[in-house]
């Protein structure tokens, strides 16, 4: 069991998230990081989408009520243990009781996950044990977490996974890879202004500080205003042209419908680098096809298969080599 | 003879790789509408049984139909939304709803900070442009943006103003605003681009009643000044 001593600027419980509401107007929410996410849970023999701690940026504290096992994945949030001796992302690590984790601040990364043996126990709300606040939905109506929240582990006392190590050569994380972000031109590039899409490709942005789960906002050149359109609905990774000609690129949490026009949407294989962006960040944009983007996501499910399919492996080994008194 | 249902050209936009955009119309037109939730009833009753299909988002003029693309080919939904469309004729809604909800509304002063700039941007005293405001009958078009916020309409014309340059960062929870033909409420403290011009105390959202969404598409709203 953890016990949150400090949350940082914002300490969620976040899981796969709840697709297929948008009609009620709920987001997916979930992990702005699912790649991140399934690291994490997969290290700790949880389902890739099972309920983690979503830690952003830093300033977050944790401590063991009870002996654990904690996989990281996600970001470098510089996590170290109490005596200041790191905690590597990509490993299962055993947290005594009494100790503590601390995140001390981004070396790399916006979000880092954390999870349990077999998941975080969270009632799910409207399928989903993620966190999101304008729905009042997740751990207690939907607010962050704060000190004094305590987590439970579905298997507690479950150490097995210690020493887990994530493959990260296999399958890195899709944010260590540079190069520009894809875009899927459509389904509104007529309302924008003449040239806008060769425009948002050719320029630099910046992630501006009012981003947050909802959307990325992008400083750089105005693009000019959109027209208005009917507004249509909307899923994370479609960028909006608002009237002030700056991009928005949507994220988990983000309106599920919209009034600006939709320059084109950023492919789900790019959504876990998205989630990883912070301010100040550099952004380009290169045109993709969806075919182009429908094989980069089945790359992705095929590292993440071959790397869960090694850990199991690696973790018979662990477990033989303990019995053996290794 | 019952009026012909608009069957006027439909077009399927590709919404990333892994959703398509139908767009049944170019407005924001009752009819229109009433075909975009017949339409959507039944990909969502597709949705249920066909593995890789997600559910369908329905809004003013367009469904949005999200798809798993390493089960389903681009094709065969295309194909099955083509079906579809040949069976959503008819007219009305789905399922009809005959309620009209009566939402009390403080307007302006603190609880509508854009009322008298709407006032002055329309030629309107604020006086008239509650008064606008408060004698139509409107419609609730579809459910979106955050959990529970109405699309309502439609506005009167002398009221039609577009929405601001800059959305604000927080607009509070039960604030009534407009931006074209639309007017909404805003249930829960989120960024906003709308013209805030009054409040309610009517929860418009709980996530502990079924359902959850006080308005749904159909139902009828008026605005009562108190």
């Amino acid at each position: 069991m953890l016990n949150v001593i400090e949350p940082g600027p914002l300490l969620t419980i976040q899981d796969a998230g709840r697709p297929g509401l948008g009609r009620l107007g709920v987001p997916p929410s979930g992990a702005c990081d699912s790649w991140g996410l399934a690291v994490a849970n997969l290290l700790v023999d949880a389902p890739a989408g099972a309920a983690a701690l979503e830690v952003t940026f830093g300033g977050c504290t944790l401590e063991a009520i009870e002996t654990c096992v904690v996989g990281l994945g996600g970001a470098d949030l510089g996590a170290e243990r109490d005596d200041g001796r790191p905690l590597l992302r990509g490993t299962a690590h055993r947290v005594p009781a009494g100790a503590r984790i601390r995140f001390t601040g981004p070396e790399r990364g916006l979000r880092a996950y954390v999870a349990l043996a077999g998941g975080i126990a969270v009632v799910a709300s409207m399928g989903s044990a993620s966190t999101y606040a304008p729905g009042r939905l997740g751990f207690a109506d939907g607010r962050a977490l704060r000190a004094g929240d305590r987590l439970s582990p579905r298997r507690p006392g479950d150490l097995d996974a210690v020493g887990s190590v994530w493959p990260v050569r296999l399958a890195p994380h899709p944010a260590d890879t540079c190069g520009p972000l894809g875009i899927v031109t459509g389904p509104d590039p007529d309302a924008a202004p003449d040239r806008a899409l060769e425009a948002l490709v050719a320029a630099a942005w910046r992630v501006s500080t009012s981003s947050d789960r909802m959307g990325l906002r992008l400083d750089g050149p105005s693009l000019g205003p959109g027209n208005e359109i009917v507004s249509h609905p909307l899923l994370p990774g479609a960028v909006q042209l608002p009237p002030d000609g700056r991009p928005i690129v949507m994220l988990v949490d983000g309106p599920t419908i919209g009034g600006y026009p939709v320059l084109g949407v950023v492919p789900a294989a790019d959504l876990p680098r998205l989630g990883q962006l912070r301010p100040g960040d550099e952004v380009r944009f290169t045109p993709l096809d969806a075919e182009a983007g429908r094989a980069q996501s089945r790359r992705q499910r095929e590292l993440l298969d071959r790397a869960a399919a090694t850990l199991r492996a690696d973790a018979i080994w662990l477990r033989l080599a303990d019995r053996a008194g290794g | 003879m019952a009026e012909p249902a608009p069957r006027g050209p439909v077009r399927i936009d590709r919404f990333g790789e892994a959703a398509l955009l139908i767009v049944l119309g170019d407005r924001v037109d009752v009819a229109v509408n009433d075909r975009v939730h017949r339409l959507a009833a039944l990909l969502g009753i597709r949705a249920a049984d066909m593995a890789g299909l997600g559910a369908p988002v329905p809004a003013y003029a367009s469904v949005l139909l999200p798809f798993d693309p390493l089960v389903l080919d681009e094709a065969a939904v295309r194909d099955m939304i083509a079906a579809a469309l040949d069976t959503a004729g008819g007219s009305g809604m789905p399922a009809h709803c005959a309620d009209v909800v009566s939402v009390p509304v403080r307007y302006g002063g603190p609880d509508g900070p854009d009322l008298a700039e709407v006032a002055a941007r329309t030629g309107h005293s604020e006086a008239d442009v509650v008064r606008l405001h408060a004698a139509v009958e409107y419609r609730v078009f579809c459910v979106g943006f955050v959990p529970g916020f109405p699309y309502l309409g439609l506005v009167p014309e002398e009221l039609a103003l577009p929405r601001r340059a800059t959305p604000r960062l927080r607009v509070p929870a039960g604030s009534v605003a407009i931006a074209g033909r639309q007017t909404g409420i805003y249930p829960a403290d989120t960024p906003g681009g709308w013209h805030l011009i009054g409040r309610t105390d009517l929860p418009v959202w709980d996530p502990g009643r079924e359902p959850p969404a006080r308005l749904v598409p159909g139902a009828r709203v008026r605005f009562v000044p108190v």
